[in-house]
């Protein structure tokens, strides 16, 4: 066994009432590509921004090369040779690439403050060259693909590291959500390169892809890390049981509370509507009482199809229809007038007002229902409000109390109750309603969806992973670039299976 | 399931001791400003011992409701996270229009010289909102504009008002030795206080915009709308602002709009409202506007040289937007 070039001992990580990680302990050699994987909400993200020095850890140890640091910041960490490629992309898109690739870290590549552009160049080739990679140092970084950005950025971090003279240990998170199957190729091709003078902490919740490219997995959950396997030893359902806590097929999707919808009344119905470079030709058909999941990668439209009906963006051609009467609303506040509800899946930027108590937050949406005469009446309000808190069970039971003091899913559920206390809602749209929350607030959540069918809502749902859509929803629609791509029925019994589905969406 | 998990009554005394015991704390934050102002008030007076008296505080109380009504229309754009800059200017120009048009329009002149500052208010609102410009770009540019219009019309000289004064003559007068302007802001605000904690757009859209725009624009709060009656509303307060000045002075004065601009915010700051919008109301303008007042006329009675004033509006105007900025609410400084 090779040494251990980065060790964390009970790593424990609070946010407002929720455990980000809870005493995870693990360890990366050298020369190794290390698989985290979880579902959203599991930790692996707080995880590697605690190694990357972003964020600060409430206890617990970490360990370079045997040495005890801690990163107060992210130079701390690339000091250290840690290095940290994000998700969202870091690079200045109006200057070349091998400028990106040495901002900050010039050194002889400027002299008397001008840039000596052959050692700029040759710098950033080999950094690209390590990698395998054709790009032009000299390209503009905006002329650039959205994958090989991303492989510029690995350039960065790796140029970074080499100044330092040790084994870079680079962390990788979620690179390949965006990315194309033929992309992942190339990413995995460079990861295998790194490993040559380096090791490596490859985040994803795909499964298949971590087994693909990785060593040794690491799995968490809520938290905490539930297992360690060798990738050649393990096989992908067992890393998924443990991932979720359950066997695949098993359901905590409350089935048994599952009613048929009303076939014969269409709530929304969408014929053949169209955006510019969006979307083109979205039809579907939600009833009375029914869940309908509407599933895609990124950038396949199914956002935009769902901000479309809420009024946030515009569509040129096709027809919108509300209990058969057309509608266009122009902005959100129009939709909401007719009846249309939104859950956002920035909760805490879209959905919930911060520093607006939980009284105030919950009738945002249609504050006539406390008031009187154009003027709020204090009593109806509060009465209202202590209904909704005791039938939603949301803790603390203060209606005073400044929403972003209560837990992701005690904030969901204010955002959820002011959509349900409106008299007129019709049609309810939940953009990844569960996105972050802890197993028993999720099962609340889907609980209370369930309920949301049951009393005739028309409901849309993005979910999380296809799991959820399967699970929650009465029918599932695909998308792939704009277009669907497939329908399935989700009824018990005849549900789709995972692989139809993804055969779908890409 | 938990329903009987939860303590019956037995719990809620407690409870509601503890909320009280947090309402009275929050009572201690907001009493800054309140002991600021007393404070003041209380040094002033020992150096100048007829400060207090009924002539000291009638003078006050006249010279304050020009800053209350400035500062109230001011609060409006900042609880939204915006600011008017153009306020000042806007009221200068209305004392020009009012001073202007008294001895052709009569009583009519009130009226309509409110409408037209008014209009002027919501053309910046129209301006913010259509082009999503930043509102003090937008109001630096009208700031000029209706400066530039003032100076114009009155050929850059005081206008007197030549004739009917005996329209807004009332607002010179006094009330058992208060002044009539005086009472005449403490009414305005009380409407605009009673807006802002009883109509749901006073006190839900509002400062739901102030603090969170996105997830106010998400739950269907007509945002634009809001922001338009916002920097309208700040119009309307400076043209009750420019009817209160042409009748203390008796005339229209285009060069007053920079002595007012910079006390109308630092007394929306300096009562404890953040900068950043979202949060406070009218009793902390109040005060505000008391303190800026008593730092205005202090500087007076003791003899400063009145050039020392704007010197003091600008450090209290940074020490207080300092302590009371919501630094999460700005993403990136600039």
């Amino acid at each position: 066994m090779s040494e251990t070039v980065l060790a964390v001992e009970r790593l424990t990580k609070h946010f407002v009432e929720t455990v980000a990680l809870d005493e995870v302990t693990l360890a990366l050699r050298a020369h190794e590509v290390l698989g985290l994987v979880g579902e959203n909400g599991s930790g692996k993200s707080t995880l590697l921004k605690i190694l990357g020095g972003v964020v600060r850890p409430d206890s617990g140890r970490i360990l370079v090369r045997g040495q005890a640091v801690q990163f107060s910041g992210v130079a701390d960490a690339i000091a250290s040779g840690i290095g940290m490629v994000y998700q969202e992309q870091s690079l200045v898109p109006n200057i070349t690439v091998a400028e990106n690739i040495l901002l900050g870290q010039e050194g002889s590549a400027v002299r008397w403050g001008w840039y000596n552009w052959k050692q700029l160049r040759q710098q950033a080739s080999i950094a690209l060259h390590q990698l395998g990679l054709d790009i032009d140092p000299m390209a503009r970084t905006e002329s650039l693909s959205f994958a090989e950005r991303q492989m510029v950025e690995i350039a960065k971090v790796l140029f970074l590291e080499n100044r330092r003279h040790v084994a870079p240990i680079i962390l990788l998170d979620e690179p390949t959500s965006v990315l194309e199957s033929k992309e992942i190729d190339t990413l995995f091709g460079q990861i295998r390169r790194l490993r040559e003078v380096g090791s490596v902490v490859f985040v994803s919740h795909r499964l298949g892809e971590v087994l693909d490219v990785s060593d040794r997995i690491y799995v968490l959950r809520n938290g905490r890390c539930v297992g360690e396997r060798e990738a050649k030893q393990s096989r992908h359902d067992d890393l998924y049981e443990m991932m979720i806590g359950r066997s695949p097929g098993q359901s905590y999707y409350h089935e048994e509370s599952r009613l048929p919808f009303d076939e014969g009344r269409p709530v929304l119905s969408l014929d053949g509507l169209s955006a510019r470079k969006r979307y083109s030709d979205v039809s579907f058909e939600i009833h009375a009482g029914e869940v309908l999941a509407l599933t895609g990668l990124i950038g396949s439209g199914c956002e935009s199809v769902c901000r479309t009906i809420f009024g946030a963006e515009p569509f040129e051609r096709g027809l919108m229809r509300l209990e058969g009467v057309k509608i266009s609303p122009g902005s959100p506040a129009d939709a909401v007038a007719m009846g249309i509800g939104y859950v956002p899946a920035e909760r805490r930027i879209e959905g919930v007002v911060g520093g607006m108590n939980v009284a105030a937050n919950m009738i945002l949406a249609d504050p006539g229902v406390a008031a009187r005469r154009g003027l709020l009446d204090f009593r109806r309000w509060r009465t209202l409000v202590a209904g909704w808190i005791e039938r939603l069970r949301i803790k603390p039971a203060s209606p005073r109390a400044d929403v972003t003091a209560l837990s992701g899913g005690n904030q969901q559920k204010v955002v959820l109750a002011k959509w349900l206390l409106r008299s007129n809602l019709k049609v309810l749209l939940l953009d990844h309603p569960a996105r972050g929350l802890d197993v028993g607030a999720k099962t609340e959540v889907y609980a209370l969806i369930r309920r949301l069918a049951q009393q005739g809502l028309a409901v849309l749902l993005l979910a999380d992973s296809i799991d959820e859509a399967i699970g929650l929803s009465h029918s599932v629609v695909v998308m792939r670039d704009g277009l669907v791509s497939g329908r399935f029925s989700a009824s018990p019994g005849r549900k789709p299976l995972e692989a139809e589905i993804i055969k779908c969406m890409t | 399931m938990t329903e009987a998990g939860r303590p019956p009554e037995t719990g809620s005394p407690l409870r509601t001791r503890l909320r009280r015991r947090a309402r009275r704390s929050n009572l201690g934050a907001r009493a800054g400003p309140l002991i600021a102002l007393l404070g003041l008030a209380g040094a002033v007076s020992i150096g100048h011992p007829l400060f207090l008296s009924a002539y000291g505080l009638n003078t006050l109380a006249s010279a304050a409701s020009v800053i209350m009504l400035l500062a109230a229309g001011q609060f409006l754009p900042i609880s939204i996270g915006s600011i008017d800059l153009s306020m000042g200017a806007l009221t200068a120009f209305g004392t020009v229009l009012l001073a202007l048009w008294l001895p052709h329009l009569g009583p009519l002149a009130v009226p309509a010289m409110l409408i037209a500052i008014a209009a002027a208010g919501l053309l910046n609102g129209l301006i913010i909102v259509a082009f999503q410009m930043p509102s003090f770009i937008a109001t630096v540019g009208t700031l000029g504009l209706w400066s530039g219009v003032s100076l114009v019309v009155s050929s850059a000289s005081a206008v007197s008002v030549t004739g009917g004064y005996r329209v807004i003559a009332w607002l010179n007068g006094n009330i058992d030795r208060v002044p009539v302007s005086f009472l005449f802001a403490i009414v305005v605000m009380t409407v605009l206080g009673g807006v802002l904690t009883l109509t749901p757009v006073g006190r839900l859209a509002l400062y739901a915009v102030g603090l969170a725009e996105p997830a106010a624009q998400m739950s269907g709060v007509r945002v634009a709308i809001v922001k338009v009656l916002c920097f309208a509303a700040a119009g309307l307060f400076s043209g009750l602002t420019a009817l209160v000045l042409v009748a203390q002075d008796i005339s229209g004065d285009p060069t007053s709009a920079n002595s007012l601009l910079l006390p109308s915010i630092a007394a929306v700051v300096v009562g404890g409202n953040a900068i950043t919008g979202g949060t406070g109301g009218m009793s902390r303008v109040l005060i505000g506007a008391l303190i800026i007042t008593v730092v205005q006329n202090g500087i007076g009675v003791m003899g400063i040289n009145p050039f020392y004033e704007q010197i003091v509006y600008g450090v209290i105007l940074v020490a207080a937007a300092g302590l009371t900025l919501d630094r999460s609410a700005i993403g990136v400084l600039k």
